[in-house]
């Protein structure tokens, strides 16, 4: 194979191998613990692919590695036991080595030596019964020298060349099964000739103009309600055969439209959900190989610890991740290392031998939380106080007066290390300092909390732009909101007897436990509070600890969506984590699940404020009214028609109703008119407000019941409340 | 595989007139030159009963009020969020950012503008499409001198009145506001 070829091969070549050897390292962390038949085949399979894959690419000395490694491990196959930890730490520190040079090999840097691995893998031939090595030249000898490693100018092998091999060698007492085929291997060869690399910013690029064909995928929605709405005038004129032609041209017009309206929304949802795939990855590929981290820092310190990732699928801009590694790689090998006890303190101090090392990813809105947290020991202030005056870091008075969250920013200094000495582990002080560096670099930020005996929790917090998470879309009144999944225990319908009311607080009872229940439309000001009726859907969510009942009138689903923060106008309400784009290109606030959780203590603040509801079905009118009433002192709800204003006029009371005349689906007379039928509503004041001034609509107004006429052009500051106000002391007057 | 209903495109006749008439009017537009007199083209529109207007290069784009997501708990001059090529705008009522006017119809229109916050567009409700005027920047120049406030009253020949609107200062203004 030629150099040139072997270079536009071998870094797609490199990333396929760092998936495999990943994929090889966490089962050979299992395979440890446990025998596992279908990850010993997928481990079998691996090594077999590292192998004919290497070789194809004239890599002959690490397919000989590779053929070694499986000498060591393919004997074992059919075995009922577990992995001998010997023959995993060698696998293990093989596959480092292994993919360490190959990835010298492309960067044409210096190659690390394959000759060590070599000799520590034929070690262990006796150990899993294998027989003793060929010595032929085709299998790396042990005592070759790095220079020797560098991939051979070899010409192309065979197109199968791992089928030439021998299968392996059966094992002692059990009969090993055959090699897997080389044709194994060629899926992955496949996929690999199928990979590009491209730019980061050309992805980016693309990603805006995908957006942008959205909006024009909108416009020719837009354009095709145009043609709706001409093709009806010209109905209405009644000169029908008269237009008959051009009716029959614009309706072909129009059809022509819709099919590429929806032609266009599909090649935007597919363009999506293509570039998604490209520019975000699931967090659980960076923290999967921590599970290495861990087990070989345990090794090395004779500690027991295991790794629990809470929220792995929480998918993230490959750039992030790429940039976490490293910050998290540390923080765990910290956290076992200084953190956690060894087993015989931890029992002696009542807790479980093996330590517990808790990786929680969340990510709310375009801010992305993950905690590392420990149940060791905790940071040993008093040693880090002696350190920082030791070392000069800070003077010894200012050392003394430190509280302990001081303190503990001390350990993110450089150079910084309570360790007297430097071990393979730790030791050198840059650690931490690389953690705050990278995550600052992310314009992100740590925090550490610790308690002396209990642990240590490190928070970085970092932006995260691009991305998605399971959202459930619900609906309150007329507004979709979305609700992390990642926050959602259930849902249930509320039943009656599960519904328990004081003056204080609605609760639900849910599994034998008194949940606080609060009704999400009225928690963002939509509504009133109220009990939920029998069968209306229920959520259990939980944050930061606490568990909510949430009630909302229908939940419509989960979807899969890129949360985007909110512009800065609006992005300080503490109730959103940001926008999602949903499929016609409305947007979807987030709302945070910690903000619901804490509103408990919210509720009701506002409860002795004068009510005001506010029909129109202008956005902006709605906005104006509002600004008005608030600044008048009111609270106001909004309703966009006549319907949704009864509906709510049914579960709570006003003080006021502003109603537009000029609404399309109920008009301001007709809701006045269907208020003052119903007796439990009719005495409410209503002022009605038109864009149009005149005495005609004067007069209807009066006549359909309404205590005030407004026209928009007089809602000016102050004229509006005053009305307002003197229409609801008129009412109080006369009741 | 959709199939796509194809239809003949025919030209526009009336769209190229359209087209030469905007070029002839381009065309008459005054060159800037040392002897003719400076001006501010500005983007007029109505606010209730009055005229304001927005300096024209802030202008990016009017677009219809629709597809605006109304945010709850918002600042009450904050109608909504919207979607504008590939950014989310906040849609903000400027007759409410005014103080409270009085609307002669509901906006149906909203403005995208660039308020000079490092490239970060809004937009504002509008009851109409504005229209292009030249303002003699001498008159601008006049009423900054009498006014530091975000919008300033500029007499027009003819004594007709124009409030010139500030939009940062207005922002800022409001996020003052809402701070204090």
């Amino acid at each position: 194979m030629t150099d040139d070829f072997l270079a536009q091969l071998l870094p797609g070549f490199v990333d396929e191998s760092a998936e495999i050897v990943e994929r090889l390292t966490q089962h050979l962390i299992e395979l440890e613990k446990a025998h596992d038949k279908t990850r010993f085949d997928d481990l079998a399979r691996g090594l077999h692919t590292l192998k004919g894959s290497s070789a194809t690419l004239g890599l002959e000395e690490l397919s000989d590695l590779a053929h070694k490694m499986e000498d060591v491990v393919l004997p074992l196959r059919g075995r009922d036991i577990a992995l001998p930890g010997a023959v995993a730490d060698a696998v293990l520190a093989t596959l480092d080595v292994w993919l360490a040079n190959l990835r010298a090999t492309n960067n044409k840097t210096e190659l690390p030596a394959l000759a060590p691995s070599v000799q520590l893998l034929e070690s262990l031939r006796a150990l899993v019964g294998a027989p003793p090595p060929k010595k032929n030249g085709s299998h790396m000898g042990a005592a070759q020298t790095p220079a020797q490693a560098a991939p051979a100018p070899a010409p192309a092998p065979a197109a199968h060349p791992v089928a030439k091999e021998a299968p392996p060698p059966p094992v002692a007492a059990t009969p090993a099964a055959p090699a897997p085929e080389a044709e194994e291997a060629e899926p992955a060869q496949a996929e690999e000739a199928g990979s590009w690399r491209v730019r980061t910013r050309d992805v980016v690029a693309l990603l805006h103009e995908v957006e942008r064909l959205r909006e024009v995928r909108l416009r020719v929605d837009e354009r095709r309600r145009e043609l709706d709405r001409t093709l009806a005038a010209l109905t209405r004129l009644g000169m029908l055969a008269q237009t008959a032609e051009v009716r029959g041209q614009l309706a072909g017009v129009q059809r022509a439209l819709a099919s590429d309206g929806e032609e266009a929304a599909d090649i935007v949802a597919s363009m999506e959900e293509g570039l998604k795939a490209i520019t975000t990855l699931p967090m659980r590929t960076i923290l999967e190989p921590l599970r290495r981290t861990v087990r070989d820092v345990c090794k090395t310190t004779g500690k027991l610890a295991r790794l629990s990732v809470v929220g792995g699928e929480v998918s993230l801009d490959r750039r992030i991740l790429e940039s976490l590694r490293g910050p998290l790689v540390h923080l765990v090998r910290n956290a076992v290392d200084h953190g956690i006890e060894s087993p015989e303190v931890r029992e002696g101090r009542g807790k479980h031998r093996e330590g517990a090392l808790v990786i929680r990813v969340e990510q709310q809105g375009n801010m992305l939380f993950i905690e590392v947290s420990d149940d060791g020991g905790g940071l040993d202030n008093a040693r880090i106080k002696q350190v920082a005056i030791e070392r000069n870091i800070v003077p010894t008075a200012e050392a003394e007066a430190m509280l302990p969250a001081q303190l503990h920013q001390l350990i993110f200094r450089n150079g910084f290390s309570t360790r007297g000495t430097v071990t393979e582990v730790s030791g050198r002080g840059v650690g931490m300092d690389v953690v705050r560096n990278e995550v600052q670099a992310l314009q992100g930020h740590v925090e550490v909390q610790s308690t002396p005996g209990q642990g240590s929790r490190f928070l970085l917090s970092l932006p995260a732009d691009l991305g998605s998470s399971p959202v459930l879309v619900v609906r309150c009144g007329e507004h979709q909101l979305g609700l992390p999944m990642s926050a959602i225990e259930t849902s249930l319908l509320a039943r009656f007897d599960e519904v328990k009311t004081s003056r204080e607080r609605i609760q639900l009872v849910h599994r034998e436990e008194l949940l606080p229940l609060a009704d999400l439309g009225a928690l963002v000001g939509l509504r009133q509070a109220e009990q939920p009726q029998e069968g209306q859907p229920l959520l259990v969510l939980q944050s930061q600890g606490k568990r909510v009942a949430l009630a909302v009138d229908e939940v419509i689903g989960d979807l899969e969506l890129a949360i985007r923060p909110l512009p800065p106008e609006v992005r300080e309400l503490p109730a959103y984590q940001g926008a999602a784009t949903l499929a016609r290109g409305e947007l979807l606030l987030i709302v945070r699940p910690d903000w619901i959780a804490g509103l408990e203590r919210k509720a009701s603040a506002i409860a002795s404020s004068r009510r005001a509801l506010v029909v129109d079905d202008s956005l902006t009118a709605r906005a104006l009214h509002r600004t008005a009433l608030e600044a008048g002192g009111y609270v106001v709800h909004t309703a966009s028609n006549g319907r949704q204003a009864l509906e709510q006029l049914r579960h709570a009371s006003y003080d006021v109703l502003v109603v537009d005349i000029g609404m399309e689906e109920m008009d301001g007379f007709e809701l006045t008119r269907a208020i003052r039928k119903k007796p439990e509503i009719a005495q409410v004041p209503v002022v009605l407000v038109s864009a149009h001034d005149s005495a005609a609509d004067r007069q209807r107004g009066s006549e359909a019941g309404a205590d005030a006429f407004l026209s928009k052009k007089e809602c000016v500051s102050g004229r509006l409340v005053a009305e307002v106000s003197a229409v609801v002391a008129r009412k109080q007057g006369a009741a | 595989m959709k199939i796509t209903a194809r239809t003949r495109e025919t030209s526009s006749e009336q769209a190229r007139v359209l087209l030469e008439r905007r070029a002839e009017r381009l065309r008459e537009k005054p060159r800037d030159g040392a002897d003719e007199e400076a001006v501010l083209w500005a983007a007029e529109f109505p606010v209730g009963e009055d005229s304001y207007a927005l300096p024209l290069d802030a202008l990016r784009a009017a677009v219809p009020l629709r597809m605006v997501t109304s945010v709850p708990l918002s600042p009450p001059h904050v109608i909504g969020i919207l979607r504008f090529q590939g950014q989310i705008l906040t849609a903000m009522s400027l007759s409410s950012l005014l103080g409270g006017r009085g609307w002669r119809e509901d906006p149906a229109v909203l403005l995208v503008v660039d308020p000079g916050l490092g490239g970060r567009l809004v937009a504002l409700d509008c009851e109409r499409i504005p229209k292009p005027v030249s303002i003699p920047l001498a008159l601008v120049e006049q009423a900054r001198s009498r006014s530091s406030e975000a919008v300033i009253e500029v007499t027009l020949p003819g004594l007709k009145q124009l409030n010139l609107i500030d939009l940062k200062r207005l922002l800022d203004r409001r996020v003052q506001e809402t701070r204090g």
